[in-house]
């Protein structure tokens, strides 16, 4: 009996010493992320959570601001003298790398030398190699001064440059590559700079005491952007119900994205505060033109009337969300009167319609996954409501992975998937625009279209371009190549110690400009 | 002995083979591709075509198949396609958490098990035995993922007695260490508990009917006696037999349990690879787990002349 009561105190004070070393770690900030980070190398081997983490470390010449528009990052100033073909970037003074060098336009040469050779598979490489951004030279005008002469001149360059999954073009140090040019760690100039990385538990990332914020106040990607506390860890905790019990019992201080069916639960859990906010993700379900019954548009259209696209979104988000059948996202500046317009839903007119195609009650095999429990719901909800007007549609559930390689060969009659964030119109409507024959995954297949999203990437002034959104708008209601239905919002719960987090219109976490509030 | 430990060893050889053929063909078969995963919705036919051929999954399936079992009978089982990270330090690091939660836990099992088994056995039909049993398929029934959130939600959030998630190594603290691992261990324990129990009652049960015991006993030896000197070496013979079995399954990774708890262990790592379509990491991680079966159940049978001597004159 004493031998168990010893091991008892034993067993105690191993738990109290473990808890109070959890104590002592009680400075940093700890946001759960579903999967580990796949790399260190910004835009060139990542994911979405890469993205997340890296963008604390580095910073590219621009950024992207809370609202999708770009705006200085470490440039001080960016301008085109010639309407888009030649950008000059003033870079901003006294800016310097984690290893205390002075970032300077022979950096900006260096890595973008690195970026525009296909062999270093960064993210961005077509775009700027011989997509519409192309870049014809890269010259330095002084040590502050770069200059960028593209091939032709180009409205999308800015926005290109400071997309997220490209890691804004990071501007590192050249000594983030070992001397046999292979990527070793990076040397950025973000507020955090790099420390341990236990792969498959965490990474963590320290205060950079030398950075230099911009005065602007903290926007996006944009603006100022300080560390306030000592150190970030980024905890890998693949299941939900452990990130759910470790934010509950203190273990992690944010949850970036959390189920909407849990928003209720955390707004009533003591400690936790919930954040909400639109993004430019889509979510829609997509229909094959070339199969032969959805090659039929009044059979589309019959699909398009038959799904409540308010309601299913309501049930869905739980009023998070927006309904939203335009692919241009609720929150992008660009979305306007016409694109608020959603598809009336009549489930008689959608009946006529199918009648009108030829439809005689065939299964319609629509694919969805698990993965991302939203894309599973709105499959099931639409495949009830399209019963509703005697469509009928079979579920087929497939692994992620088979889905996406199904995505990518065309090889479906309907399916309910989920974008990523584009944010421009241009490449919003692009990501599922294009020629099938040669790009099988392209949902519309509609030249002219196409002619008018090229045209509306070269472009520059804001009232020309809405002219050719709002024709693009028209001209994809009346083919209906698949229909949109809202923009997923970014839901994060996080602890109500910390101070200044939000959720933002990327979905990802920012950890600069929060503090533990102690 | 050593021409038997060698003779072993040589027949796994084929199994392996089989395995890793098995296994290269199958991760092939399934829908999906290493490089659609990484690039995701902004997949375009160039771009993956490129990727591929940077990877080498362009080559013919043998060709992939022959140069990789070339390099892993080196030792070599190549770079993960997600992270460039190589394949066996990554696998033997993740092994290393799965090994310590997963012997430990399978160690104190026995230790309770057996016991509670024989005395069930021992009292055989009696309250005591309809309890044990009980409990006993009620463990067996219960799934781990479920049993492991229970003890997170009570012991990790309620009580707050345990962290909730992750794991500290031995070498760097080893209190924190044990208070991360409490719970896996504990899940795996109770689990475990119930197929082992049964196994030793149903073996004891068996050996207690037998004419030596009756023999002891009435040359009037203790109970206790009876059953720790004499039945409890043949009882244990069928029990230790499964308890290989139930190790080699669990060494070869526990990712449910690992989840659950957010362990960096072996099993997470598989179903990682399996997700991301990482071909080099999941042939490594199968191939890895079907030697440590074989090593596993290899020392087992190395082990039964302790409790039987026939076997090794056998």
């Amino acid at each position: 009996m004493r031998k168990i009561g010893l091991l008892a105190v034993c067993a105690s004070a191993a738990i109290g010493v473990a808890l109070a070393g959890e104590a002592v770690r009680a400075e940093t900030i700890r946001v759960a992320v579903n999967a580990d980070i796949r790399s260190t190398y910004p835009g060139v081997n990542r994911d979405s959570n890469t993205d997340a983490v890296m963008h604390h470390i580095v910073e590219g010449l621009v950024a992207f601001t809370s609202d999708g528009s770009v705006a200085p990052s470490l440039a001080e100033k960016v301008e085109t003298p010639d309407g888009g073909k030649t950008w000059v970037f003033t870079l901003r003074d006294g800016v310097t790398f984690h290893n205390g060098e002075p970032v300077t336009a022979e950096d900006v040469l260096f890595i973008w030398d690195k970026y525009l050779d296909e062999a270093t598979k960064w993210r961005c490489y077509k775009d700027f190699a011989e997509g519409n951004a192309a870049v014809e030279s890269i010259e330095k005008e002084d040590d502050r001064t770069v200059v960028f002469t593209l091939k032709q001149p180009s409205a999308l360059f800015l926005g290109l440059m400071a997309r997220i999954d490209c890691a804004a073009g990071a501007i590192v140090h050249e000594d983030s590559f070992a001397a046999d040019g292979s990527w070793s760690a990076p040397i950025g100039t973000g507020p955090y700079k790099i420390g341990e990385w236990r792969q498959g538990e965490f990474i963590e990332l320290e205060k950079f005491a030398g950075y230099k914020p911009r005065p602007e106040p903290r926007d996006g990607y944009a603006g100022a952007r300080i560390a306030e506390a000592d150190k970030v860890r980024f905890v890998v905790i693949p299941d939900g119900a452990a990130t759910k019990a470790a934010l509950l019992s203190g273990s992690i201080d944010v949850y970036p994205d959390i189920s909407v069916n849990d928003v209720e639960e955390f707004k009533a859990s003591q400690g936790v505060k919930v954040g909400i906010a639109d993004t430019m993700n889509l979510s829609g379900i997509l229909m094959q033109t070339t199969d032969p019954l959805l090659g039929k548009v009044k059979l589309r259209e019959a699909i398009a009337h038959a799904i409540d696209t308010a309601g299913l979104v309501q049930v869905l988000t739980l009023g998070t969300a927006k309904p939203n059948n335009s692919p241009i996202p609720v929150v992008s500046a660009y979305h306007g009167k016409l694109q608020s317009a959603l598809f009336s839903y009549d489930p008689e007119r959608a009946r006529k319609l199918a009648a009108e195609a030829g439809y005689k009650g065939e299964t319609i095999k629509m694919l969805t996954t698990k993965r991302y429990q939203t894309a599973f719901d709105v499959a099931v909800i639409a495949q009830a409501m399209a019963k509703q007007a005697g469509i009928n549609i079979e579920l087929e559930v497939l692994e992620w992975a088979t889905l996406l390689d199904k995505y990518l060969a065309g090889d479906y009659q309907m399916m309910s998937f989920l974008y990523s964030a584009r944010l421009d119109p241009s490449l919003s409507f692009d990501m599922f625009s294009g020629p099938k024959a040669e790009q099988p995954r392209k949902v519309w297949d509609n030249p002219e279209a196409q002619a008018l999203i090229e045209q509306s990437m070269r472009i520059a002034d804001k009232g020309e371009r809405e002219t050719i959104f709002n024709r693009l708008e028209e001209m994809f209601r009346a083919d209906v190549p698949m229909l949109v239905l809202y923009n997923g919002p970014d839901i994060a719960a996080y602890s109500d110690k910390l101070v200044g987090y939000e959720a933002w219109m990327a979905g990802t976490p920012r950890l600069w400009g929060v503090s533990t509030g102690k | 002995m050593l021409r038997y430990l060698l003779g072993r060893l040589l027949t796994a050889v084929p199994t392996l083979l089989l395995v890793s053929f098995g296994v290269f063909v199958l991760i092939r078969l399934v829908p999906g591709d290493p490089i659609v995963v990484m690039l995701g919705d902004t997949a375009d036919p160039e771009t993956v075509r490129a990727l591929r051929e940077a990877y080498g999954l362009d080559r013919p399936l043998l060709a992939q198949y022959g140069l990789w079992l070339l390099r892993a009978a080196g030792g070599d089982l190549g770079q993960s396609i997600t992270n460039g990270a190589e394949v066996l330090p990554l696998i033997l690091s993740r092994f290393e958490v799965s090994a310590i939660i997963v012997v430990i836990a399978v160690a104190l099992a026995a230790l309770i098990a057996v016991p509670l088994g024989m005395i069930a056995a021992w009292r055989q039909n009696s309250a005591t035995d309809v309890v044990v049993i009980a409990v006993a398929t009620l463990l067996l029934s219960v799934p781990s993922f479920w049993l492991g959130l229970l003890l997170l939600l009570a012991f990790g959030l309620k009580l707050g007695w345990v962290p909730v998630i992750g794991y500290v190594p031995f070498a760097e603290d080893w209190a924190l260490a044990l208070a991360y691992i409490a719970l896996p261990v504990a899940t795996l324990v109770l689990v475990e508990i119930g197929v082992l129990t049964r196994m030793a009652r149903a073996s004891t049960v068996e050996v207690l009917r037998l004419e030596y015991i009756a023999h002891a006993r009435a040359k009037g030896a203790s109970e206790l006696s009876v059953l720790a000197r004499h039945a409890l070496p043949n009882a244990f013979a069928p029990t230790w037999t499964l308890i290989g079995l139930v190790l080699g399954n669990l060494l070869g990774g526990i990712a449910v349990v690992e989840t659950v708890f957010t362990l960096p262990g072996l099993g997470r790592l598989l179903v990682d690879a399996i997700f991301a379509r990482d071909y080099p990491l999941i042939q490594g991680c199968l191939l890895f787990t079907a030697v440590v079966y074989v090593l596993v159940n290899l020392v087992v049978d190395l082990c039964y002349p302790l409790f039987d001597p026939r076997v090794a004159t056998e």
